[in-house]
């Protein structure tokens, strides 16, 4: 922590609080990021990436509830923690002083609103259309297509024999042809661990796999289902185009409907290879 | 002519767009920045000029605003919901606590995280000669965000005001240079402005002062770190006349503060030359005052801070008691400009809308100088002064709620709370049981 900084030095990985813990602090990040993260059936989702100047932990000290996400940092970060009492005691002397305070809720309200009439959109079409696995793969790489931008992208699941079998990919053929398993190569690392990944200087990652073409930057998240992930989506740049976490973000929201999807798919296709079973049968029956 | 105002109330909106602000020191960049963002807001359009002849980004006393340069706990937090987070390139130390020396020992007293609450800052360059330009005051940082909402910076000095028609119309020496619908005096206490207020006959006199002592101690940065780490050290000396005296770090400079009412050229020298000082900063260490002053200080608010379309604010006007001026300044400044841009600028409208916050300083210390007569008890009386320090270095071992002689003296020099707060914490019996014990304990220890 330099001298000149204010507030508590958090090193990468310190819990700020806990989704569920009572709140008693409000914090603004003096320098760093923070990762506002919560749990959901389908694994862990980031909600929001803050940086220097963001007001965050607000949210409990005023309607009074557990903590809604957990805050952790990302990479050092130094903050600077507001006590409640003392807050509301300089509020009830200048009530002016919560305009700041608004105006941060009302943009997270707007960004909130945005990135659900783009989700809504997309969650439609992927309900909507897909009864096909692969034909839902290809749905959902098009949509990640659509919001973020990226030279190659790839739906790889998990096979019985742990290998990664690609389902749908467009962009360079190398990267489609390429044979991972589990827990190899950064996907399959992704897979293993279940938490989503950005980089962009790929090939200083010890994880990662050269193949004919070389990747610089690349994004890659957990497709999951009750906590077993069954699936990755990858995209990745093979030119100088560098991947921001507006783009991850993003692909983990984009990830949590594309799995429900995929899973819809897959019990249909299991479906009706039983139904086309039990008719064959009633059929043989007959 | 104030009948006229009086009758005619000013709050048309669009009416007051004029304004003019005399002194850019932090009550003219509080006052201007708030204005405007508030005007913003109600989609109001007002245009803010603030004089100044001083230039904040240069070092030595031409651009000093001269203060210890302590951002109290209260106002960084404070300023940090409002958006405005002290950068890097203003703060020169994070402070996460206290020690405090007496002739008889020193106790050290921090925050209960050890979290760094408390910011030290120049309010100008910094010494003249200062090595390492890329630090910015606070003075420049906070004028800075004020042109970044709109307002304009005219560096000169006005020299003189007038009243034509109702409206305050201001002169510097080479004559005439604005009609304004509001004047904001924030030209604090080291200027002959007062005195050209004063003359307008509204009832508005200069607050009454007195000197303070601020000198510049330079030495290598290591022996800084090494002597003072993030910690203001505190004296509380028996001396009469000196009320406490303050070091400061900040970078390769430790500011020296001495307040009280009798405080002269030969103060900081003598002060230096003390026993208890010499333990902390031999002069084996090689330090040398690399500038030194002797500032005026409000101790007093003029009964009259305003009239039709004129308001003075912070040092001008009211202040916190030898502590969080600055503190003192944003309160005053936004209120002004809350009830400018809210209410009006008639006398009534201040009346109602600022004047309970000001009466609010003058009242808050009234408590101050209870206190402040209690702790020269404490200095002065050896027993006390002993008992004292051994009540906080046992609290100090205790769980950060039940600290709370601890928590007063933080609280009193860190400008954390207001004086009245301050005095409540004083008198629950709790404090005197634990004073009790520390002055059995001492003598116990003697
Ligand atoms: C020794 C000492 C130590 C202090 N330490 C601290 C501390 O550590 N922390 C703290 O919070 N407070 C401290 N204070 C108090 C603090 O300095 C003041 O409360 C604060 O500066 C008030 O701000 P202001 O804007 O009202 O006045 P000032 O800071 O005095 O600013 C007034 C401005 O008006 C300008 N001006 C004056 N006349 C004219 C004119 N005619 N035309 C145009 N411009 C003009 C001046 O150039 C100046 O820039 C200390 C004070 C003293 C004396």
């Amino acid at each position: 922590m330099k001298d000149s900084e204010l507030g508590r030095a958090f090193s990468d990985g310190d819990v700020i609080f806990r989704e569920g813990e009572k709140g008693e602090m409000m914090y603004v990040i003096q320098s760093g990021k923070v990762k506002i993260t919560k749990d959901t059936k389908s694994g862990e989702v980031t909600l929001a990436t803050l940086t220097c100047g963001d007001i965050f932990g607000e949210m409990s000290l005023f309607d009074r509830m557990p903590r809604s996400a957990t805050a952790v940092a990302s990479g050092n970060a130094t903050i600077l923690s507001i006590d409640k009492k003392k807050l509301f005691t300089t509020i009830s002397r200048d009530p002016t002083m919560v305009f700041k305070v608004l105006e941060t809720m009302s943009r997270r309200i707007r960004l909130l609103d945005e990135e659900l009439s783009r989700l809504k959109k997309t969650k439609e079409h992927l309900l909507r259309s897909c009864c096909d696995v692969e034909e839902t793969c290809k749905m959902i790489l098009q949509e990640a297509r659509n919001t973020i931008s990226a030279e190659n992208g790839s739906v790889m699941f998990r096979e019985d024999d742990n290998t990664l079998s690609i389902k749908a990919a467009y962009g360079s053929k190398s990267t489609q042809l390429m044979r991972l398993k589990v827990g190899e190569g950064i996907a399959g690392d992704v897979l293993s661990t279940g938490r989503s990944e950005m980089l962009n200087n790929v090939s200083t990652d010890g994880r990662y796999k050269k193949g004919s073409t070389k990747i610089i930057s690349m994004l890659c998240a957990p497709l999951k289902c009750d906590n077993t992930v069954f699936g990755v989506i990858n995209m990745s740049n093979t030119s100088e185009r560098l991947f921001v976490l507006e783009d991850l973000r993003m692909l983990n929201s984009l990830a949590v409907y594309a799995s429900i999807a995929i899973k819809n798919a897959l019990n249909y296709a299991q479906l009706r290879v039983a139904a086309d079973d039990v008719l064959k049968q009633a059929i043989l029956v007959t | 002519m104030s009948m006229a105002f009086s009758v005619q109330r000013t709050h048309i909106p669009g009416e007051c767009s004029q304004i003019a602000v005399i002194g850019g020191g932090p009550t003219g960049s509080f006052f201007s920045l708030f204005a405007l963002r508030m005007a913003k807001m109600i989609g109001r359009e007002i245009s803010i000029t603030i004089f100044d002849p001083k230039d904040f980004s240069k070092d030595g006393p031409g651009g000093c605003n001269r203060c210890g340069g302590i951002i109290s706990e209260l106002l960084v937090q404070t300023l940090a919901v409002e958006g405005i987070n002290l950068p890097n390139s203003v703060v020169r130390k994070g402070i996460n606590s206290y020690t405090l020396h007496t002739d008889y020992g020193s106790v050290f007293i921090s925050t209960p995280s050890l979290e760094r609450t408390i910011a030290t800052v120049y309010r100008g360059g910094g010494p003249r000669g200062i090595i390492g330009h890329e630090k910015e005051s606070f003075d420049n940082y906070l004028l800075s965000l004020a042109i970044e909402e709109g307002a304009v910076h005219q560096p000169m000095r006005i020299d003189s005001i007038e009243r034509k028609h109702g409206k305050p119309v201001l002169f510097s020496k080479n004559g005439h240079i604005m009609e304004a619908d509001l004047a904001v005096g924030a030209f604090g206490v080291n200027s002959t402005a007062g005195k050209m207020f004063a003359s307008l006959g509204f009832g508005y006199s200069e607050p009454p002062t007195v000197n303070a002592a601020i000198a510049e101690l330079h030495m290598p940065e290591e022996v800084i770190v090494e002597r003072f780490g993030n910690s203001i050290h505190l004296f509380l000396l028996p001396d009469r006349g000196i009320k406490f005296a303050a070091m400061i770090p900040k970078g390769s400079y430790v500011t020296l503060c001495i307040l009280g009412r009798k405080v002269d050229a030969h103060t900081v020298q003598n002060f230096l030359n003390k026993p208890v000082v010499r333990a902390v900063l031999p002069e084996a260490l090689g330090y040398s005052v690399a500038c030194s002053c002797l500032p005026k200080m409000n101790i007093g608010a003029p009964k009259k801070p305003f009239t039709d379309r004129i308001v003075m604010g912070g040092d001008a006007g009211s202040t916190r008691l030898f502590k969080d001026g600055l503190g003192a300044a944003y309160i005053m400044g936004k209120s002004i400009a809350k009830t400018v841009i809210f209410e009006g600028t008639s006398r009534e409208d201040f009346q109602k809308g600022y004047y309970p916050v000001y009466r609010g300083i003058m009242h808050d210390n009234l408590f101050g100088r209870i206190l402040y007569t209690v702790i020269d008890q404490y200095r002065s009386f050896k027993i006390l002064t002993r008992a004292m320090l051994k009540t906080v270095e046992i609290e100090q071992k205790r769980d950060s709620d039940d600290r709370i002689l601890s928590t007063i003296l933080w609280d009193m020099f860190t400008g954390n709370e207001r004086y009245r707060n301050v005095f409540m914490k004083s008198i629950r019996p709790k404090m005197h049981i634990d004073m009790w014990e520390g002055v059995f304990r001492s003598i116990g220890r003697r």
